[in-house]
């Protein structure tokens, strides 16, 4: 087993990888608080609503995210959502508190994954390719694993300053 | 211009298949690739002029572009017939004022659209953009140059959208031809327009005192009659070189990428000797740069033409009749013949949606399986697009379709048109 920590080149990859997918869930995160919004071409977008999404819901718990389409605390489900995307993506983004993060991010492409499984390996509306099995929410938790695995808040990121601040503070360590 | 029924589906035919496959009026938001959302609701608007254009533009604003928050009138009655016209479109009543600025003052907006007499639009665009709001202002832009440029210089003083109410630049079809044929050189070199305008009306209109006691007087309109029919008076109107030659000439500058040199006229009260002062027949010759020649004619005596603006070029000619329908054929062949026409359709390339294919269908008239003589419904929804267009130039610095550099050069061809007119000579444009 090689122990060696990963080279410069390997954890400018890592932090890239984390901040692009911070990025990802910001932007859908922040796009879906936005509203009322315009398009840039000038044309009012429609209001956020998961209910479509969870309508189509396909794989074994499709039932059950389906009937969440019509709680009718879905509007409030709609800003938790929103807002988790949001926070996830920005401390990905930042390198803070970065496993928890991580943690959420895993959350909730899990179940997004679950909640469009995609079992029947055939082009499905809403979708631009075709997946069985794998998606891209589970090529995007892989990636999500694999910051997390990699802890990169420590090699950039406001969690690296914390850790350099506590050990600067912490006698022991001084 | 009246086609025979085999004439109309030839021409729509033509028309259809040059437009085949191009982007037409879509991809206008091609450069907002790249760019988020804005955040905003629709454009709080104030109203100001409730006659028949007026509440025409407050019908067709569609609540989620904008939002009408105000209506100003100096007639109670326009304010009664927009305020039934709110109800009728499903909207909340909203606060009525007599008087613009008193309305800029109490009511919290972003935007007014104007459509007011001609006279008048330039204090009242001014006022309402130097009080930091935007402007749809109806056309003509202006009474004279020097007045549409104050509004454009306004506009850019304020940093606030100004957008000239020439609907068919908004208009599928208008776009549809000028991207299809226009810009695609299929009709080769015009060097001919005619803009056609015929009615067989007075173009004067009835209306009651909305109450005894009420003066035109104190809004500075000598009689009621004036307020009325204003669009009879030389003190508040340019006649039918404003109300309906300033829309063709817009598009005739846009489709010859040029604007008018000189105007000749002719014209004069013919007909309607009761007491008007601008003509009830007008023709003018428009000279534009390398040769090019529209004539518009205007007349209250004869509605067989109806309206319609018509390109001849060296290849092809481009009729757009009644704002809805537009009808393309091959020079040299007969439009009464019954053979496809010879117009090669160059491969087009751009993004090509759906959206654009249903426009162009949307825009020949074909798509709706009406004959020629359709009208009415599609063309509302130039004046709804326009809205539109408007409300999300505020919102997202959209471009505009017209603009009120367009819209200047085209009034200051159609005003030395009027004095040419009155002068029965020629005039040199305003440059």
């Amino acid at each position: 087993m090689n122990d060696r920590p990963p080279t410069r080149i390997q954890q400018a990859a890592l932090v890239l990888l984390r901040t692009l997918v911070g990025w990802h869930f910001a932007y859908e995160g922040l796009v879906k608080l936005v509203w009322p919004a315009w398009s840039r071409a000038g044309v009012p977008l429609a209001r956020f609503s998961s209910a479509s999404y969870l309508r189509s819901s396909t794989g074994p718990l499709a039932d059950a995210f389906r009937a969440l389409a019509d709680a009718s605390w879905l509007p409030w489900l709609d800003v938790l959502m929103a807002w988790s995307l949001l926070v996830v993506g920005v401390l990905l983004m930042l390198g803070l508190f970065t496993q928890l993060a991580c943690a959420g991010a895993l959350a909730l492409l899990a179940l997004f994954y679950l909640s469009w499984l995609p079992t029947r390996g055939v082009y499905e509306p809403g979708t631009e390719g075709n997946y069985l099995l794998v998606n891209k929410n589970l090529v995007e938790a892989a990636a999500v694993a694999v910051v997390f695995a990699f802890r990169t808040g420590r090699i950039a990121g406001l969690d690296l300053v914390l850790a350099r601040r506590r050990a600067g503070e912490s006698p022991a360590e001084a | 211009m009246n086609l025979t029924p085999e004439q109309q589906e030839l021409g729509r035919r033509n028309f259809m298949r040059a437009l085949a496959g191009t982007p037409a009026v879509a991809a206008l938001g091609a450069a907002a690739a790249v760019k988020g959302p804005v955040r905003g609701g629709p454009v709080r608007l104030g109203f100001i002029g409730l006659g028949g254009e007026g509440r025409l533009l407050l019908e067709q604003t569609d609540p989620r572009y904008g939002e009408a928050v105000a209506l100003c009138d100096i007639n109670p009655d326009q304010l009664k017939r927009a305020a039934d016209a709110l109800v009728k479109t499903g909207r909340a009543p909203v606060a009525h004022h007599a008087d613009w600025k008193e309305m800029l003052q109490k009511e919290r907006l972003e935007g007014v659209v104007i459509a007011t007499p001609l006279s008048t639009h330039a204090d009242i665009t001014v006022g309402c953009l130097e009080a930091g709001l935007h402007v749809l202002c109806e056309k003509m832009m202006a009474w004279d140059g020097a007045s549409g440029r104050r509004m454009a210089e306004a506009a850019k003083r304020a940093r606030r959208v100004l957008e000239i109410g020439h609907q068919r630049f908004y208009n599928p079809v208008y776009q549809a031809a000028y991207e299809g044929i226009v810009k695609a050189g299929l009709l080769g070199d015009v060097y001919h327009a005619r803009l056609v305008w015929h009615r067989n009306g007075s173009w004067r209109r009835q209306a009651d005192l909305p109450s005894p006691d009420f003066t035109a007087a104190q809004w500075g309109y000598p009689t009621f009659d004036h307020l009325v029919n204003w669009r009879l008076y030389k003190q508040y109107s340019r006649g039918h070189m404003a109300e309906l030659a300033s829309h063709m000439v817009a598009i005739t500058d846009w489709f010859f990428g040029s604007t008018a040199e000189t105007a000749v006229g002719s014209g004069g009260v013919y007909r309607f000797k009761d007491g008007r002062e601008v003509p009830d027949h007008t023709y003018v010759t428009l000279e534009y740069p390398g040769g090019r020649t529209a004539v518009f004619t205007s007349i209250e005596s004869n509605a067989f033409d109806d309206y319609y603006e018509a390109y001849y070029g060296t290849k092809g000619t481009l009729i757009l009749k009644g704002e809805i329908d537009a009808y393309l054929f091959e020079e040299g062949a007969s439009p009464g013949e019954s053979k496809a026409t010879g117009i090669a359709v160059a491969p087009k390339t751009g993004p090509v949606g759906s959206a654009s294919e249903s426009r162009a269908a949307d825009a020949a008239g074909a798509g709706k399986g009406k004959g020629a003589a359709t009208g009415g419904g599609d063309r509302l929804a130039a004046y709804r697009h326009e809205i539109d267009g408007f409300c999300g130039a505020v919102r997202t610095a959209a471009p505009l379709k017209c603009g009120p550099e367009r819209a200047l050069a085209s009034a200051r061809a159609c005003i030395a048109g009027f004095e040419a007119v009155e002068r029965k000579t020629r005039i040199g444009v305003e440059a």
